[in-house]
């Protein structure tokens, strides 16, 4: 977040802080004891006996910075759990008999915590059935089959404490028995996880498959390396158990690194976002941006309820049709004084906790009430411009229609009934004075015909209809006894609303000049910039021009503002006018 | 004189057809659209076209865009345009290359019958006729242009626009009540006032004026 730097980090975070920092001294502590009693116990080297205590503490400072960053998430309690199980499993190699005792019965449980990550990633819950017996499974395998291990073999523990018995092939059927359920446990996890693979997107996918890849891999390679792969290269047992204790090791490093690569959130503070709420409008991204960092899903929608659409829309006022479950998205809806305000729409892969969505939709809901109300305003405001639009793009079409009919029809007829009159008047044995009165109708024609030329030019001008803005304006000017300077720029194609519009807007301009300017000369201008025209007209006139007073101009305006453009009017007293108008040319 | 009509209006049509063989002209043939014009104009070889400017399927300068087209393949076909609106830009295009007799009309000038025809046989005769209204836009654009037009008297004003209108000096002299030496006093004014080259015929002499105007 932007802003991020100049939040001052909450109370609560500070103690949720103290209660990690507490629990880490403790297995520091732990772990410190557990080196000391190892290192002074035996005479072994000092690399073994350091390596589990810091494979601990790996899984605890992961665990810790998971935790410390998704507080809601259950993937950095598991971590940390697995850290104490580790330690506690480590305390086997240990001389102090009660100790010993407690890594025996535990030796196994660190791959069941590897299992249980791999199912709860990145979650942090396991959701799924066949995943909640899997787990549990493992647990099962690890601690309840680990039993007939001890308790028939006095060997297995220090001065055979856990042993009832001496039963070496009861003790090895045990040890079958575990590896045949701990191979259907990694079966069935391979299994849950390729299925859930097939349902992500690829981007994530990259990231989840080599995780759940490398922990498949490390729970079937740590039972193995001390029976199979010892034999087979000629392993030291030390060097063994150094390769089972570093391949854990890693676990906790390939699950931070997916967390950081995406795998999930980055901060999941709802706090965050009440310090979003409270940032300056200019300097914060948008609510929709805030909830996907908060929730460290990118993919989070909002969508705002329209209660007179009896449904949801985007920021932008577009409909808005929410996901079925089978997509893999889920919604939770946000309501504020027990009305519907709105939802969010978010990847239910990513975030398996909806009450973390809820409790964001707490946060958000007045900001998505407002937004909610701006979405709407938006709906409306743009069905409002294209039904204007559609209105002026009506009467130009009608001005076309009429000018047409008008040159087709009534000019056509008058130009017919001149010529029929005008034939009465030379018909052979005429008397004198019906030729002459035959003759005067003809020009009374003639004159009805130029008054209706004037009518179809103001209506829409011949060379706006037959070469368009440039020919049209060239035109207006040489019909105008103000000197004037065009500068029409390259004749390019303009949709047929702009060149309307730019036409009459130099018209009226024009007109405006001639009629109140006492200009002497005048100036038209058409810049074409990309997707804009830019029209200029300028007089030296007396000035003192307004866009409100002169009957044209205002409608001007009005048709300007449904395309989308500006009008400026400049008109100082003594200092001329001059006009400009943006008119956006589409695509 | 072979006449071929271009006119998409039916009534039009024969109304000119009318005044034309009233006129003792001889229509060869009618056309209904640009394109009809032109593959009409290489069929029938007549000596003059006559159209409409606007007409299908464009309904905008279709017309015009013919008879450019025609010019093109036909320099001695002499050629009339008519319309309900002027516009000097057209005048500029079609007296552009004149390689024949050239009009350009007001629609409404059919009605003046006599003068129409007489206009008709004057641009078959390989003249240059031009509607008084686009010469008044023509004048009017070139005196914000060229100071010279501003030298020159009323007088001198009316027989320069007779002139860019393609008439003749004995026209001129009757059209304004003064006598024809008269009027060549005011031509050769005119022609050393505004520098243009000096020219015999008044076909030349339309062009060296119209040609001054539009520039």
């Amino acid at each position: 977040m932007a802003s991020g730097s100049a939040v001052t980090r909450p109370a609560i975070m500070d103690s949720r802080g103290a209660g990690i920092a507490l629990l880490g001294a403790a297995l520091l502590s732990m772990a410190w004891i557990e080196i000391s009693l190892d290192v002074f116990g035996h005479p072994t080297p000092l690399w073994t006996s350091v390596l589990v205590p810091i494979t601990g503490l790996a899984y605890a400072a992961a665990g810790a910075a998971a935790w410390w960053r998704r507080p809601s998430n259950r993937l950095g309690p598991i971590m940390v759990a697995g850290a104490l199980v580790l330690l506690l499993g480590g305390l086997g190699d240990t001389d102090v008999p009660a100790l010993s005792v407690v890594g025996v019965v535990l030796a196994t449980a660190p791959l069941a915590v590897v299992v249980h990550l791999l199912h709860a990633f990145p979650s942090g819950r396991v959701r799924s059935m066949p995943s909640r017996y899997t787990v549990a499974a493992a647990y099962a395998v690890c601690l309840l089959l680990q039993i007939p291990l001890y308790l028939f073999a006095p060997s297995a523990s220090p001065h055979g404490m856990l042993a009832a018995a001496n039963r070496p092939t009861l003790a090895a059927a045990g040890s079958w028995l575990q590896i045949g359920a701990g191979a259907a446990v990694m079966v069935a996890t391979a299994l849950i996880l390729a299925g859930r693979l097939r349902a992500t997107p690829a981007p994530r996918r990259r990231v989840l498959a080599p995780l759940y890849g490398y922990g498949i891999v490390a729970v079937l390679l740590v039972p193995l390396v001390p029976d199979v792969l010892r034999p087979l290269a000629g392993l030291t047992p030390a060097l063994s158990g150094a390769i089972q204790v570093v391949v854990l090791a890693v676990v906790p490093v390939a699950f931070v690194g997916a967390m950081l690569l995406g795998g999930f959130a980055r901060t999941g503070e709802i706090q965050e976002l009440s310090a979003w709420l409270g940032a300056t409008a200019g300097r914060r991204p948008s609510l929709a941006t805030a909830l996907a960092a908060a929730l460290g899903d990118d993919s989070v929608q909002l969508a705002f309820w329209v209660p007179r659409r009896d449904g949801y829309v985007d920021a932008e006022g577009h409909v808005l049709p929410l996901p079925t479950p089978d997509t893999g998205r889920a919604v939770v809806e946000v309501e504020m004084t027990g009305r519907r305000v709105g939802a969010i729409v978010y990847d239910a892969t990513m975030i398996g906790d909806p009450g973390l969505v809820r409790a964001a939709g707490r946060v958000i809901a007045i900001a998505l009430d407002q937004q909610r109300l701006a979405a709407e305003l938006r709906a409306s405001e743009r069905k409002l411009r294209v039904s204007r639009a559609r209105i002026v793009e009506a009467s130009d079409r009608e001005r076309r229609r009429i000018a047409q009919d008008l040159h087709d029809g009534v000019q056509a007829q008058l130009v017919l009934l001149a010529v029929e009159a005008q034939r009465l008047a030379a018909i052979p044995g005429t008397p004198g004075s019906a030729s002459e009165a035959a003759t005067r109708l003809r020009l009374r024609i003639d004159d009805a015909a130029a008054g209706l030329r004037e009518l179809v030019y103001g209506v829409m001008p011949a060379p706006l209809i037959e070469r368009g803005l440039g020919a049209a304006i060239e035109d207006l000017v040489d019909r105008m006894s103000l000197p004037a300077k065009l500068d029409l720029g390259p004749e390019e194609w303009l949709p047929g609303q702009v060149q309307a519009t730019a036409y009459f807007l130099v018209a009226e301009a024009m007109s405006n000049t001639a009629k109140h300017a006492h200009a002497t000369k005048i100036g038209v201008r058409l810049t074409h910039l990309e997707r804009v025209l830019i029209v200029e007209v300028d007089d030296d006139g007396v000035g003192g021009a307004d866009v409100g007073t002169g009957l044209g101009l205002p409608g001007l305006a009005d048709r300007i503002d449904v395309l989308g453009g500006r009008l400026r009017v400049e008109s100082p007293a003594g200092g001329g006018t001059h006009i400009v108008a943006e008119l956006p040319c589409g695509s | 004189m072979r006449v071929l009509i271009g006119e998409d209006e039916a009534l039009l049509r024969e109304g000119l057809s009318l005044v034309l063989v009233h006129g003792g002209f001889d229509v060869v043939g009618t056309a209904r659209s640009g394109a009809a014009l032109v593959a009409a104009s290489d069929e029938l070889r007549p000596d003059l076209v006559i159209t409409d400017i606007r007409m299908p399927p464009g309904r905008t300068d279709d017309g015009l865009r013919a008879a450019l087209k025609i010019r093109a393949t036909w320099p001695d076909l002499a050629i009339v345009v008519l319309s309900q609106h002027l516009q000097r830009r057209y005048a500029r295009e079609l007296l552009d290359a004149p390689t024949a007799g050239t009009g350009y009309l007001l629609k409404q000038r059919i009605s003046d019958i006599d003068t129409f025809c007489a206009d008709l046989r004057r641009v078959c005769a390989g003249e240059t006729v031009l509607d008084p209204e686009v010469v008044a836009l023509m004048l009017s654009q070139a005196r914000s242009e060229h100071d010279a037009l501003h030298r020159l008297t009323p007088r001198q004003h009316e027989v320069l626009t007779l002139m860019a209108e393609g008439r003749s000096n004995a026209f001129i002299a009757h059209a304004l009540s003064v006598t024809e030496k008269a009027v060549v006093q005011h031509v050769s004014h005119i022609y050393s006032e505004l520098d243009l080259p000096p020219s015999e015929d008044d076909h030349r002499r339309v062009l060296a004026v119209t040609r001054y105007l539009g520039r």
